[in-house]
């Protein structure tokens, strides 16, 4: 799939809808009427104003966004000082699919909050820091399949289609009498074209 | 692109056979080849070279540069410079896989030619791999790749634009809240911007895989 369909900013981007289902921690500013059920340790019909929540990010950035905002997003535990500290001392190191299975797509939505724009450089950073070890797994690992499990979903994509790249490269390399194949697209062109014909129909 | 796909776009290359047969020549939309006289040297495509070689019907001409003592000096300059020095053919690793593999014993020193032509590829190989580690990790505004031939651009497909259309992304996404402006209809100017998807940031280039 191209880069172009896959991430934000487009609609239809998948990753982008799950990326923004991650909770974000956020203070309520102003009474919000019968909504009590969201703070389930009141028994309370409003939810009052400095409660602590945790709500979907595309909520909050809506509900955040506007003159009087509603309520006042923080930044989740995993781009906080102490981790941005962990992801600057040796990012590498770091199992990013424990931090979040979304890492950048979520930092990148999240890095609005953060007045100091330190989580942007985080971001930036932490991608440089790994793309080394991660071209590194693409080019040398052999079908072990628990290579990926320190990669977020981004980084897993990113490698997936080196590691496809670099297997034809070395099959090619190898050994020649392959025959050429007919491009995805070309294949996945005709099957829709069928299908819209007996829509059509 | 697949690997496979430059090896048919290198397959165009001319190499110089000498027949062991007569004909008049074949018409192709490409263009005629031929005529073809027994023993007189004619040049055709690699790809009719290899398959008039495997019915044992030419022996190939080797190019000039599939010579020992000048592969032996391109490795030296290849170790020696920094960047990356001109290849005598756009396709030289393609046009050497199918001439090694098919006609070996029309190349001297088949064996050698081999092995060198794989240490000048395992030189170049490990000079895009330093320099675009460094390119992505130090953040440079831009690559020198002269010199590099399609297929060593393709070894590093699609990882490289993909990184760097990432990073373009994580950079080119808004910093911070955009600024609370007094009036709702900008407010709704500026939520409409923020959910259009044609404000695509992925740059038009290198986005296929």
């Amino acid at each position: 799939m191209s880069l172009r369909v896959s991430y934000s900013p487009n609609y239809y981007s998948l990753d982008d809808i799950l990326a923004t289902q991650e909770r974000v921690p956020c203070k309520v500013a102003l009474t919000i009427q019968k909504m009590g059920h969201l703070n389930p340790s009141v028994a309370e019909r409003d939810l009052q104003p400095g409660t602590s929540l945790e709500l979907p990010l595309w909520l909050v950035s809506e509900l955040s966004q506007s003159r009087a905002p509603l309520v006042n997003p923080e930044l989740p535990k995993i781009y906080r000082e102490a981790y941005r500290e962990i992801l600057k001392a040796d990012a590498c190191a770091v199992d990013l699919h424990k931090f979040s299975l979304f890492f950048y797509e979520l930092g990148s939505h999240i890095k609005r909050f953060d007045k100091k724009q330190d989580v942007h450089e985080t971001l930036l950073h932490t991608f440089r820091t790994r793309f080394r070890q991660l071209m590194d797994l693409a080019d040398n690992s052999m079908s072990d399949p628990t290579v990926q499990q320190t990669l977020d979903i981004l980084e897993r994509k990113l490698f997936n289609d080196a590691y496809k790249a670099r297997m034809k490269l070395n099959t090619w390399l190898k050994d020649s009498n392959t025959t050429i194949e007919a491009a995805n697209m070309v294949i996945n062109h005709k099957k829709r074209k069928r299908m819209n014909i007996e829509d059509l129909l | 692109m697949d690997p496979d796909e430059l090896e048919f776009l290198g397959e165009k290359v001319y190499v110089s056979i000498i027949p062991t047969f007569n004909n008049d020549g074949i018409h192709l939309i490409s263009g005629d080849l031929g005529p073809f006289r027994a023993s007189l040297p004619v040049n055709v495509p690699l790809w009719v070279a290899v398959s008039l070689k495997r019915q044992k019907k030419c022996k190939i001409q080797p190019p000039d540069w599939m010579d020992m003592q000048k592969l032996e000096y391109i490795k030296e300059q290849e170790k020696q410079s920094s960047g990356f020095t001109k290849m005598p053919s756009d396709h030289y690793m393609v046009e050497a896989k199918l001439l090694l593999e098919c006609a070996p014993d029309d190349i001297p020193r088949a064996d050698e030619v081999r092995t060198i032509i794989k240490d000048i590829w395992d030189i170049r190989m490990s000079k895009i791999r330093s320099s675009v580690t460094k390119l992505v990790k130090n953040s440079d505004f831009y690559a020198a790749v002269d010199n590099l031939t399609v297929m060593e651009i393709n070894s590093v497909r699609p990882i490289l634009p993909h990184a760097l259309d990432h990073l373009f992304r994580m950079k080119n996404t808004e910093k911070t809240r955009p600024t609370q402006s007094s009036n709702v209809s900008s407010f709704l100017l500026s939520k409409r911007a923020s959910t259009s998807f044609h404000l695509s940031p992925v740059t038009s280039s290198n986005t296929e895989d």
